[in-house]
């Protein structure tokens, strides 16, 4: 997900059974191969509903990803800010659309997934679910949780479909944008006086945990994640992530003089991992299943900017066209 | 719902609720981008809108904001007549019957699928009298030893292309800073932040 964290649904083994051996076998070396799976090519049923939802869960995750910072917009110091948090917003909502395109050449209709999204059966990242408060807050998104969704992303371009891989290589390369422009922020408020210094250093403890959540729990190996993995529809598994992450952002962090809290984070100079203190799994299981500080407010803002459009989408309406999934 | 944002405080409360239609939802457009000037166009991607010009507009947005562009074109996704797809094996265009569509002049634009997992390329433009005639007159001019995956055929004037007076919109003017990444020019700071720090 725009982060990690996926919700896979689990597996059904007779799903499997049922599928051609010829056909799936053809599918799976073709992957082997290293050689993108496309919208006219033949695929398992597991492939294509596991593949639609975290593409739709990504998708979903960049348009209410908008919203944290977005509140930001107004209030950003200066115009400069301004203006670059209006273009990395308008970024994010760019991506979405990118992402329900390359999820509907898998056969489920746009429209279908954002009645989901409002209707709150669909899953987003959870740590848009958490309220940013000062400006420091949309810093630490715009840095800290777009460079774990770049650490996601790129993995994910790897993987095995076509459209996915094609979206993703371009919505890498605006991410850039926008960690870059968060470090610059960032750097700004550690340059600055205290007080700035210290806006950042409350934002940094409000969101670490959320974002040590991002990545999701540990997997546990099952027989489904080893098929999503040979699939190349999971990339590695969220601790590989989250490991990652912490190896690339942590020193930075340090670098600016800032605390991390977490009083048991570092890294193991013998296995070359990360330690840390085990997460608050149930308050991310909480969160996810609806009970953060806002859930309610992220899909009603939602619900609410889809009923007040829905008379320009009636008005600009053309009902002799027909519904044709897009080509790829 | 209360918020930190006043703004949504403000908002009108909805109540109920109240799910579109399954498929009530715009038609689907698809996108090619001609990354640089003499360079063939090629397919991006797809997105909904509500007609043709509105498609290009948000073609415009999604697609050609950040990346190096000189033109984008759209196309409804119905006026794109496709062929069968070949798993690499065979060239598509030996499954392209002959057709003898007579005296037809309507111009197709051919893209053409070289290699598996990238974007459909233009060909070029043959004059035909439907879809299928357009894709045969393609079989006789493009077909190579060269394997063709898939190719297309888009009536050309179904297409909204760019005209040479909007081509502006992607002359990035050399006062708009924080236009590309290495703009972030967050080093210099920093190091100046790391020198004062110094233990």
């Amino acid at each position: 997900m725009y982060g990690g964290g996926n919700t896979f649904e689990g597996i059904k083994t007779d799903s499997l059974a049922s599928e051609d051996p010829v056909q799936m076998a053809a599918f799976e070396a073709r992957i082997a191969r290293g050689e993108k799976i496309e919208p006219t090519d033949w695929m398992p049923q597991l492939y294509r509903k596991q593949l639609i939802r975290m593409i739709e869960q990504h998708a979903h995750s960049e348009i209410i990803g908008a919203l944290p910072e977005g509140t930001w917009i107004t209030r950003a110091p200066g115009f400069k800010r301004k203006m670059a948090l209006m273009a990395k917003v308008q970024d994010e909502v760019g991506h979405a659309q990118l992402l329900y395109s390359a999820a509907e050449t898998l056969g489920k209709p746009r429209e279908q997934m954002i009645d989901d999204l409002i209707n709150g059966k669909s899953k987003y990242s959870n740590v848009f679910n958490y309220p940013t408060f000062t400006w420091a807050d949309c810093c630490f998104i715009s840095w800290l949780v777009d460079a774990g969704a770049i650490v996601n992303q790129l993995a994910n371009a790897k993987g095995s479909y076509g459209p996915y891989c094609r979206a993703l290589d371009r919505i890498c390369a605006e991410e850039s944008f926008h960690l870059k422009y968060g470090h610059h922020c960032v750097i700004y408020l550690a340059s600055g006086t205290q007080n700035q210094r210290d806006l950042f250093q409350e934002a940094l403890n409000r969101w670490w945990p959320p974002m040590m959540h991002f990545f999701g729990p540990s997997d546990k190996i099952s027989a489904h994640t080893e098929i999503l993995m040979r699939w190349k529809v999971k990339m590695g598994t969220n601790d590989d992530m989250r490991n990652q992450f912490l190896d690339m952002y942590v020193p930075k962090i340090w670098e600016l003089g800032f605390t991390i809290p977490d009083p048991l984070l570092k890294k193991n100079p013998e296995t070359g991992t990360w330690e840390y203190t085990e997460p608050d799994w149930e308050e991310f299981k909480r969160v996810i299943n609806g009970d953060g500080p806002c859930n309610k407010e992220r899909l009603q803002v939602r619900r609410i900017a889809e009923e007040r459009g829905r008379w320009v989408r009636e008005a600009l309406k053309a009902p002799q066209d027909k519904y044709v999934m897009p080509l790829a | 719902m209360k918020s930190l944002d006043p703004r949504v405080n403000r908002l009108p409360q909805i109540t109920g609720e109240k799910n579109k239609k399954p498929l009530d939802q715009f038609g689907t457009y698809e996108v090619f981008v001609q990354p640089k000037e003499g360079k063939p166009f090629q397919h991006e991607g797809a997105l909904h809108a509500p007609n043709l010009e509105m498609a290009y507009v948000l073609a415009k947005e999604a697609f050609t904001r950040r990346f190096t562009c000189s033109s984008v074109f759209v196309v409804n996704t119905s006026d794109v007549f496709t062929s069968p797809t070949t798993d690499g094996h065979e060239n598509v265009y030996n499954q392209i019957d002959d057709v003898k569509d007579g005296s037809g002049k309507i111009e197709y634009e051919i893209y053409q699928l070289l290699k598996r997992g990238k974007q459909h390329q233009l060909a070029g433009t043959v004059v035909a009298g439907s879809p299928a005639g357009a894709l045969a007159k393609a079989k006789s001019l493009f077909r190579s030893d060269k394997i063709v995956y898939n190719v297309w055929a888009i009536e050309k004037n179904k297409i909204r292309f760019t005209a040479d007076e909007e081509k502006d919109l992607w002359h990035t003017l050399p006062e708009k800073k924080f236009r590309d990444a290495s703009d972030y020019k967050g080093g210099d700071k920093l190091k100046e932040f790391l020198e004062r720090h110094k233990i």
